[in-house]
């Protein structure tokens, strides 16, 4: 029996990320509950609405990677979502504040890098302070109601279709995979992968520690400028409440997907993985008729488990 | 000697942080404060502003207990409104305090042996929890409403021997508190693991013979029934249980603790600093308030002088 335990293939089946794990336990659920559900049409609308999510999980990722964290996401969605709604740019049309979002991130992101890798200062905090700083921002400009209304064109491009997926899922899964792509053929994945494991060690071998931070999280606030798009086109109005909560949940996604603070087993489909869980979490609780508070309970205790699951088994293969 | 003072300052060699430059900004906007307003000093202003501040101080100090073993409880504001709910359930009072006790505590005890034990990450244990939590109480107590015990209500709004019981509460809060993390093995330990914590050498504590799992359990557990008095005082303030009450409160704590000088990296902080950085989110949101500043803005300028407080906490260490 502990000669099977130790044996490779054993040891890698117990390093699967318990998203994947989830994922199927709560696909079989469904398939034996609604088996009429389990289709590209009805599963896309579902996942479609996470798309925002997994976007900003591409960003946490790479930041949790490298040891820091970004909470600042839910304030840079608040504000590209006020800049699009309000009409602060009368005028202005798609490409203008696609540039817009990006630059709002990518500036947010420099920042918060910046602060983390150079000032030495805690990631938690700073990435926190920001987002309060521009939650407060939009709230005191729209005066604490919602703003107004998105153009037309944002939700008419957020309901195509290319056959039967829904355009936002394949966005979200073309990032994952340039996201995949650049961690796994590029130098600064594998800087990434070094500061992670080992920032001082990196150090003292040549890589830019510091560089490799403030890039990770200038990265980090652009995916986030994203995310904020595609969230924006997903809810269609303009809200000062939208996407707070969203960037705790993607650091929950992150790192049930095994990606951890300095740990990278995970890869990007496992947090990507732990976003689809979300959703299919969503649904199954629905299709029970779970009220809200069973939800809630319901989600929070599928979260602690299947942590501890993957807690117990890292322990031990320690 | 100029080396000297700007240590003492910016907190720079200090176990205990930098808390000396929160105290000077607390003392500058209660100095700005009494020259604009001119009654910033009276007492009822005074006991207002600590009655208002008491949720905060007691949470953030049962969140010190975690940050200084490099964990975060994000269970706090859940297990605040709970402790309302349960409190609103009706029945004798000498049941429902103990029972909130007994469960924050089981919810620390549940916190705890998730991290120190099972090996999860705080954010993860503490939000799922979180989740865990906000459900039952939505379970309890959909909307606010109910009635908690008179008991509870004197032991907040009344007066004893002349003085109100705001005060009362937080020397006793104070006094557990300062016993806990200053004198005792207890708090000694929890500065051990987190200094082996913040360095990189987490086995530093275990090798000099620290319970480590232990004294973090008891870290989360302390954290818990922190939260669970805050609620108790809460419920007291508003006479009822209310499912949304601790929102937030979570955040705040945190951003208190940071303030007050307790790195989040663990190992360095104190128990006066948790306070004054408790004092100085007050006493700006009570400022502004006078000042007739947007709640808004209030917000705003919240989230700069954290980030302003931290930006002066400079570290040897990148990360959390």
């Amino acid at each position: 029996m502990t000669g099977m335990l130790r044996s490779p293939v054993v040891q890698r089946l117990l390093k699967v990320p318990p998203s994947y794990v989830v994922f199927a336990l709560l696909l079989a659920i469904l398939w034996s509950a609604r088996p009429n559900m389990v289709n590209f049409n009805v599963m896309g609308i579902f996942i479609r609405q996470v798309a925002p999510l997994g976007i900003l999980v591409l960003g946490q990722l790479l930041v949790m990677r490298v040891r820091s964290i970004d909470l600042s996401g839910g304030g840079v969605i608040l504000l590209v979502n006020y800049f699009i709604a309000s009409g602060t740019f009368p005028g202005a049309r798609l490409p203008f504040f696609i540039a817009l979002a990006i630059v709002i991130g990518t500036l947010v992101g420099f920042f918060n890098g910046w602060m983390v890798a150079k000032r030495r200062v805690s990631a938690v905090i700073v990435t926190l302070a920001v987002s309060i700083i521009l939650i407060g921002i939009v709230q005191f400009l729209a005066g604490g109601s919602p703003p107004g209304d998105v153009p037309a064109y944002f939700g008419e491009i957020y309901n195509t279709r290319l056959g039967s997926v829904p355009t936002p899922v394949l966005f979200w899964f073309g990032m994952a995979a340039l996201m995949w792509l650049f961690l796994s053929r590029t130098i600064f994945g594998r800087f990434v992968t070094a500061v992670g494991e080992n920032a001082e060690a990196a150090y003292f071998s040549g890589v830019p520690v510091e560089r490799t931070v403030i890039l990770s999280h200038t990265i980090a606030g652009l995916i986030a400028g994203i995310a904020a798009l595609v969230q924006t086109a997903s809810i269609s109005v303009g809200s000062v409440r939208v996407g707070l909560d969203l960037p705790i949940v993607a650091v929950a996604a992150t790192i049930l997907g095994g990606v951890a603070f300095g740990r990278g087993d995970g890869g990007v489909w496992g947090p990507t993985f732990g976003v689809l869980s979300f959703a299919l979490l969503f649904v199954v609780m629905t299709v029970f008729g779970l009220p809200e508070p069973g939800k809630q309970i319901a989600q929070g205790v599928i979260i602690l488990l299947a942590a501890v699951l993957y807690g117990v088994r890292t322990a031990k293969a320690n | 000697m100029r080396q000297f003072f700007l240590d003492i300052v910016t907190g720079q060699r200090s176990r205990q942080g930098l808390w000396v430059l929160p105290l000077l900004m607390a003392l500058a906007i209660v100095a700005f404060l009494t020259v604009r307003t001119g009654h910033m000093l009276r007492p009822d202003n005074l006991l207002n502003l600590l009655a208002q501040a008491m949720p905060l101080i007691i949470t953030a100090i049962g969140q010190t207990f975690v940050v200084l073993v490099g964990g975060l409880d994000l269970s706090v504001g859940a297990l605040i409104s709970f402790s309302t709910a349960i409190l609103a359930l009706g029945g004798p009072a000498w049941i429902l305090i103990p029972a909130v006790f007994l469960l924050a505590g089981l919810v620390g005890l549940i916190n705890g042996v998730a991290v120190a034990r099972l090996n999860v990450h705080p954010i993860i244990a503490t939000l799922a929890m979180q989740y865990i939590i906000v459900g039952v109480t939505l379970v309890l107590r959909p909307v606010a409403g109910g009635s908690v015990p008179r008991v509870v209500i004197e032991s907040v709004g009344g007066t004893f021997l002349g003085l109100p019981m705001q005060v009362y509460w937080g020397v006793v809060v104070v006094l557990v508190a300062w016993k806990l993390l200053h004198g005792s093995r207890f708090g000694l330990h929890l500065f051990a693991i987190g200094g082996g914590v913040a360095s990189g050498a987490e086995d530093a504590a275990h090798n000099v013979g620290v319970a480590v799992k232990r004294n973090v359990i008891f870290a989360y557990v302390a954290s818990a029934c922190f939260a669970a008095a805050a609620g108790i005082f809460l419920a007291g303030r508003i006479v009822s249980g209310d499912p949304t009450v601790g929102n937030g409160y979570e955040i705040y704590a945190i951003t208190a603790v940071a303030v007050g000088g307790t790195q989040l990296s663990g190992g360095i902080g104190s128990l006066h600093g948790t306070i004054i950085g408790a004092m100085v989110l007050a006493l700006l949101s009570n400022g502004m308030t006078l000042l007739n500043v947007s709640p808004f803005v209030q917000t705003a300028i919240q989230g700069g002088i954290l980030l302003l407080v931290v930006a002066m906490q400079t570290r040897r260490k990148m990360g959390l």
